[in-house]
């Protein structure tokens, strides 16, 4: 417009540089703030609770059994962790800005949708990560002598193994990851909220029961005695490399006055006197069930994984968590890059 | 034919006062006053006030463009502005009546094809000349002849708005005899038409919300 | 430049066509009205145009040729949705740092002294503002990136008259101090005929009229005259939409500037956008497009105005 009063246009620039990442810190920490408190606030009450339960069973030498029921209760309080944190951390990362309308003005801004999801969920994925993973090497300092030592528990029991060190980092991470595909899927927060702890806990159960085994061929032996801490994961009775079933063990059993009460357990007949001996440990009366069966060549097949798979199990299972998070981020950035309005 | 007396001498003012410029008698309270020493609060870096206040009348059917000229011209014609007078700066006006600084270009740059006024550079629109004044004798004869057609047209049986109808289309006729009118001043042609439609039938209009 | 440029756009969702056939070229330096009907697909022209959704078919780029949604564009280009979206938990102060740290450039000194001006506190959370103070906030935040066209999506559909009024002079004012261009889009005319200079009507997701203001007004008339010529009439002039009485007819044409005569016993009346706008949607056959206006465009649908209809 040619006009008398009128300034000069502004000079446009001429190079067209991104605006850089490091600007967005200061937005991802003032728009995340509240949700980075409550996971340090969350952690933080139980990682106190956790040094001061560390602290008393040291103390006591680890040899009350009576830690046991305590550690199981703790340790499934525990495993709703990762899936609270993806959903309250993950979900509302981008499911917030879609349900309220505001990425109608935040992604309309120079920075560009793509990179300010990336500025949003590295950072937190990051944050989140770090956190779980100290707080996994604080339950292992805890806890770890108990279950590595005494073997109450195996190491690889689904009821610790995720809580340790690697694994509960990697969980926490795949759950965020989970929760900002959710969010960017679903549109709504609480919605994509309850998806997140409905699929985290499909994944983790399916995990647990089914693909945990297999990260490395399990052993088998014949040896009633297994080495201490193993994963068993199945035991069944052969004769001459068939297998046998229960009934036909049970009736060999009776003349000794025991039964099997479950594989590897077994029972002594009150009336025989003695108490309960279980396969693995060695009993201390002479007519142990075990080597009875033996003698009529019927021996006891234990498929397991050593205990001293441990951490190549941990490192395993972070990986492939790893991945999967890290292709549900990359994911979630796609989405945000195809839809919107 | 009212001409809009919307003149306030009153100093220009910024963006986010409400100066009630939508239709009707929404004009701001003046004092009649011309200050000249740029007075007004957030004045500072535009120089001295100017003596003319802009007032839009929406509903008025005139353009917009052609109320700023009219108010310039009767600002001169009653003598609140003199040769010399800085006519408000375009963002001014912008910032008070909420119009497109295009009309305000439009309505200085009708006011220099007149002859009115003249811009500066860097400076502003300033007002450079008078309307032609006629003289009074001849204005007293005009005024008579005037009344002296005025009650034939009564004995005719012409009612007032009949009066009006007729004198409008026969200066429009005569507007034509001098001459065709450039583009830019179709507006003139539309102040006459609005008057048309106000003194034709009402009703006939579509409904304007 | 053409600030907006559309060829063939076309926007479906579902089943359903938002838009469909938009073709456009708006010319830079202007205050664009976009109107029509609600529903007619407004808010789905702006959300391509901006980049926050992308054509099913057809192009639309920007800013003289690039495409929308990209860097360039984003950082060229200031828009406000609909209902002014703004994190309401956020102070002013803290929006108006956000929105710096999200730009390449942020005049914060402009953005201050405007919130200055217009009495709103830093320190208050943006939920808190007025329905008209929050529209300022959002449009001080674009205007304070400075851009070469700004994009308002209905920004006055939930404010009183004088938050109206406020708004369009903030707007204008912006106009006058840096030449930005403007597209404005809403239902009601009437707000927008002040400050419009370029006008597109959308009806039923098509481009109806499109062109400069003055070129529309002056190439439209009301021909008032006896009904019993009204169809004679219509045969030799180019008629929009006709409306009839008993013994009255309004013919609204489309002419050539003003050469064509009237003819003997009608009367000419000029039009204003608002009758202008009310014809055409009432006579969705017809429209009124500028011509080609670069090489090798589609050529653009000249439509025939449909005869008298009544």
């Amino acid at each position: 417009m040619t006009a008398l009063t009128m300034p000069a246009q502004p000079r446009q620039d001429a190079s067209l540089r991104p605006v850089p990442w490091r600007r967005m810190a200061w937005v991802t920490w003032r728009q995340h703030r509240l949700t980075v408190a409550g996971l340090v606030a969350v952690l933080g009450a139980a990682s106190v609770y956790l040094y001061i339960t560390g602290e008393q069973l040291r103390h006591q030498g680890f040899v009350s059994y009576g830690a046991g029921p305590v550690l199981s209760l703790t340790a499934v309080l525990f495993q709703l962790i990762p899936p609270l944190i993806g959903a309250f951390v993950g979900a509302p990362a981008l499911a917030r800005e879609l349900e309220a309308g505001t990425f109608r003005f935040t992604w309309t801004q120079g920075f560009g949708r793509a990179r300010w999801t990336v500025a949003t969920l590295a950072p937190l994925a990051l944050a989140v990560t770090v956190a779980a993973g100290a707080f996994g090497f604080l339950f292992s300092w805890c806890y770890g002598p108990q279950i590595d030592g005494k073997y109450v528990l195996s190491p690889l029991a689904a009821t610790t193994f995720d809580l340790r060190e690697v694994a509960f980092a990697a969980w926490t991470l795949v759950a965020f990851a989970i929760g900002a595909v959710a969010g960017v899927l679903i549109r709504r927060v609480v919605p994509a909220m309850f998806a997140t702890l409905v699929a985290w806990s499909g994944l983790a159960v399916v995990t647990g029961a089914f693909l945990r085994r297999h990260y490395e061929a399990p052993l088998v032996t014949s040896n009633p005695n297994l080495p201490n801490g193993a994963w068993i994961m199945s035991q069944r009775w052969t004769r001459g490399g068939k297998p046998v079933s229960l009934s036909t063990v049970n009736q060999v059993l009776q003349k000794i006055g025991a039964t099997e009460a479950a594989p590897g357990h077994f029972a002594q007949n009150p009336a025989f006197g003695q108490s309960s001996a279980r396969a693995s440990a060695s009993t201390p009366g002479n007519a142990s069930p075990a080597q009875y069966l033996l003698h009529h060549g019927i021996t006891q097949l234990a498929t397991y994984q050593p205990a001293s798979r441990f951490w190549p199990f941990q490192w395993i299972e972070g990986g492939w968590l790893l991945a999967l998070s890290l292709l549900l981020i990359a994911a979630t950035v796609w989405l945000v890059r195809r839809r919107a309005a | 034919m009212t001409i809009d007396k919307g003149i306030s001498a009153a100093g220009s003012r910024t963006g986010a006062s409400p100066p009630g410029a939508d239709g009707g008698a929404g004009s701001t309270p003046t004092d009649g006053s011309t200050p000249t020493d740029g007075s007004t609060p957030t004045d500072g870096a535009r120089g001295p006030a100017s003596p003319v206040d802009f007032r839009l009348n929406a509903a008025s059917g005139v353009p917009t463009y052609l109320q700023l000229v009219q108010q310039v011209e009767h600002g001169l014609r009653l003598g609140y502005l003199q040769p010399g007078d800085q006519l408000p700066k375009v963002r001014d006006v912008v910032a008070s009546l909420a119009i497109n600084p295009n009309t305000v270009l439009k309505a200085y740059r009708e006011l220099e094809t007149k002859g009115l006024a003249t811009g500066r550079p860097g400076q502003g629109t300033f007002i450079q000349a008078t309307l032609s004044q006629v003289a009074l004798p001849e204005l007293t004869g005009l005024r008579h002849s005037l009344l002296g057609w005025l009650a034939t047209a009564d004995t005719a049986g012409l009612d007032e708005d009949g009066i009006v109808a007729l004198f409008t289309s026969a200066l429009r006729e005569f507007g034509g005899f001098r001459g065709v009118a450039p583009p830019g001043q179709q507006g003139r042609e539309r102040r006459e038409g609005s008057d048309d439609r106000r003194a034709a039938a009402s009703g006939e209009t579509e409904g304007v919300a | 430049m053409n600030v907006i440029e559309a060829s063939g756009l076309g926007k479906r969702y579902g089943s359903t066509w938002a838009l469909r056939e938009c073709t456009l070229a708006i010319p830079d330096g202007h205050v664009v009205a976009l109107v029509g009907p609600n529903g007619v697909g407004k808010t789905t022209l702006l959300n391509l145009a901006v980049g926050l959704t992308a054509p099913t078919v057809g192009t639309v780029t920007v800013l003289g040729g690039t495409l929308a949604g990209s860097a360039a564009a984003l950082d060229g280009i200031a828009f406000v949705a609909q209902d002014t979206p703004l994190y309401k938990y956020l102070s002013v102060a803290d929006m108006l740092h956000l929105t710096g740290n999200l730009n390449r450039r942020f005049d914060q000194g402009y953005a201050k002294a405007r919130l200055g001006e217009l009495g709103i506190p830093l320190t208050r959370k943006a939920g808190k503002l007025s329905g008209g103070q929050q529209a300022q906030l959002a449009l001080t935040l674009a205007l304070g990136r400075r851009p070469r066209l700004l994009v308002l999506d209905e920004p006055m559909a939930s404010l009183d008259p004088l938050a109206r009024h406020d708004f369009m002079a903030t707007v204008m004012t912006a106009v006058a101090d840096d030449g930005v261009s403007v597209v404005l889009s809403s239902h009601v005319l009437a707000e927008l005929e002040r400050v419009a200079d370029y006008f597109v009507l959308l009806s039923r997701g098509r481009v109806q009229v499109a062109g400069e203001v003055d070129d529309l007004l002056a190439s439209h008339r009301v021909l008032t005259g006896p009904a019993a010529e009204a169809d004679s009439c219509a045969e030799r002039l180019c008629v929009v939409h006709a409306r009839r009485g008993e013994a009255l007819a309004h013919l609204l044409v489309r002419t050539n500037g003003s050469t064509d005569p009237v003819p003997p016993g009608w009367e000419s009346h000029p039009v204003s956008l608002e009758e202008l706008t009310l014809a055409y949607l009432r006579e969705p056959g017809a429209a009124s497009l500028p011509g080609p206006v670069r090489a090798g465009a589609l050529p653009l649908e000249t439509g025939e105005p449909t005869e008298v209809s009544q």
